[in-house]
């Protein structure tokens, strides 16, 4: 409680900072924040060649499939692999001013957010395009995002504050995160997975997540709410452990970096 | 010292020991690897520091280098935590360890006074009220539009200094730069810290400079080897320590 009053008191200090971060990121390049919407279009390309034209998968639209799994997925990787630097990043500040450190991860987390939701139109656009279309299920994007947005954050809390006391951390996170890309049914289906490794699929919480995505857009479903509400209560239970975590490890901060 | 006033920093039994690494080893590869070389050794720099600044109080840390004044600083502002003991600070502090700390080189100095105040924990509208305030004590004028990686030294700490000290905050926490500046400047710093001492704003500076403690402060206290060596008038203290240390 005293750390959600703490962050309200410092909201303007989030809210620059987000900024900052979406500015930044593209920062120096001709297209800018373009870049946030072309990076996946692209990225989504190089998949779709892939998988679809050399490797013939026979889904159908698959590109929208691949779409409503790609893209939440990156929200959840470019958050990870950059927030894990961001307590590195800030260190000069850190070093030399008070402010809740919670708030540098939480800007990470943020700004990867609402990159995301401005790159839902890609999802949206190729749904369209394909022929489709847009189901009513939609209503529920929101409610799958809050539960991406609270599981993300606490594992970048956890990431974020290990990074500092153990730097390896931020060279495997790469690797760590392809190899969980592959665990994710992100360029394939949960089904095609063989039985002896299903329970990889089952344990892995972003596959729920991507799979609630991909009913809203894909398969046009109504999503499993036990499944999501399970998911919805762990990421709360989570964020709460990783906050006690990176509270402990926050204050030798200064010190270390 | 008056009673009535209320206690604004508090520092109960203090503690505060670094570890000293002779040749850190970052990464788990160097720690096995070299777990030899990865002696550390503790240091203590505060042994049991015990005092109470009220409100309106301005401070003058004083001591040679490596006694303690800047640790203690940074404990006062939650930088960093004590080993050992209790620190509570009462109301908004704010800080200037180093000067422009946050400052980010490519945005307009309008841009990083939004930054930095919101950094002190401002919000949209306390600082667009303060706004002008800040661009007019700084003196930058025109430049306020440009990038802050295009100012001189002397324009930087300007910006720096007149967002501190507009923040409206409680208690200051000033380290080592009242040495900066030009004459002018450095004059209209000192006659805005004698407003906010009459304010009742709680000031606590860390300085070698003897002249500006007479000048500023009531109540020095000396830090010699990690502890409170003497506390008290200013006059006083620095006599004594000018008489020991010369």
């Amino acid at each position: 409680m005293e750390a959600i009053k703490n962050i309200y008191k410092y909201r303007e200090l989030l809210k620059t900072n987000v900024k900052k971060e979406i500015r930044g990121k593209y920062k120096n390049s001709i297209l800018g924040v373009l870049w946030s919407f072309l990076n996946p279009l692209l990225q989504i390309i190089v998949y779709a060649f892939v998988f679809q034209v050399i490797l013939k998968n026979p889904k159908e639209h698959y590109v929208v499939f691949l779409c409503a799994g790609l893209i939440p997925w990156n929200f959840f990787a470019t958050s990870l692999s950059r927030g894990a630097f961001t307590f590195i990043e800030n260190g000069n500040i850190i070093k030399k001013v008070y402010f809740p450190r919670e708030i540098m991860p939480i800007s990470v987390v943020t700004s990867e957010a609402i990159n995301f939701v401005i790159s839902t139109i890609i999802i949206l656009g190729f749904a369209i395009g394909e022929g489709l279309g847009i189901s009513g299920y939609i209503i529920f994007y929101p409610l799958i995002l809050i539960i991406q947005y609270i599981f993300t954050l606490s594992v970048t809390f956890m990431v974020s504050s290990i990074t500092v006391y153990v730097r390896d951390l931020q060279h495997l996170i790469g690797v760590a995160l392809q190899l969980l890309f592959y665990a994710t049914p992100i360029v394939f289906a949960s089904d095609v997975i063989p039985d002896g490794m299903k329970w990889i699929v089952e344990i892995n919480p972003m596959a729920y997540i991507i799979n609630g995505y991909r009913d809203i857009f894909y398969n046009q479903v109504m999503p499993d709410f036990i499944l999501l509400g399970a998911m919805f209560l762990i990421s709360i239970a989570l964020c709460v452990i990783s906050y006690i975590i990176f509270h402990k490890l926050q204050k030798g901060f200064a010190e270390e970096l | 010292m008056q009673d009535s006033k209320q206690d604004k920093i508090i520092v109960e039994h203090v503690y505060k020991s670094f570890n000293v690494y002779m040749d850190k080893a970052n990464t788990i590869k160097e720690k096995l690897l070299f777990f030899k070389r990865n002696k550390k050794q503790k240091r203590e720099v505060l042994k049991d520091i015990n005092l109470t600044i009220k409100e309106g109080e301005a401070v003058a840390l004083i001591g040679v280098n490596g006694s303690g004044k800047s640790t203690l600083l940074k404990l006062m502002t939650k930088i960093i935590y004590p080993n050992k003991g209790k620190i509570t600070t009462k109301g908004k502090l704010t800080s200037l360890l180093e000067l422009g700390a946050g400052f980010h080189p490519d945005f307009s100095g309008r841009e990083n006074i939004y930054f930095n105040a919101s950094i002190f924990g401002l919000t949209k509208k306390e600082i667009d009220e303060r706004i002008d305030q800040i661009i007019e004590f700084s003196e930058l004028g025109q430049y306020i539009d440009n990038p802050v990686r295009t100012y001189s030294s002397g324009m930087y700490m300007r910006l720096a200094f007149s967002v501190a000290i507009n923040v409206n905050a409680e208690i200051l926490l000033i380290d080592e730069i009242l040495s900066v500046g030009d004459q002018h400047f450095q004059e209209k710093c000192f006659k805005k810290m004698n407003e906010l001492k009459k304010e009742g704003k709680t000031m606590v500076f860390v300085t070698h400079s003897m002249e500006s403690v007479k000048q500023l402060c009531t109540r020095a206290i000396w830090l010699y080897d990690g502890q409170i060596r003497m506390d008290g008038a200013t006059d006083k203290v620095v006599e004594e320590y000018i008489r020991v240390t010369t």
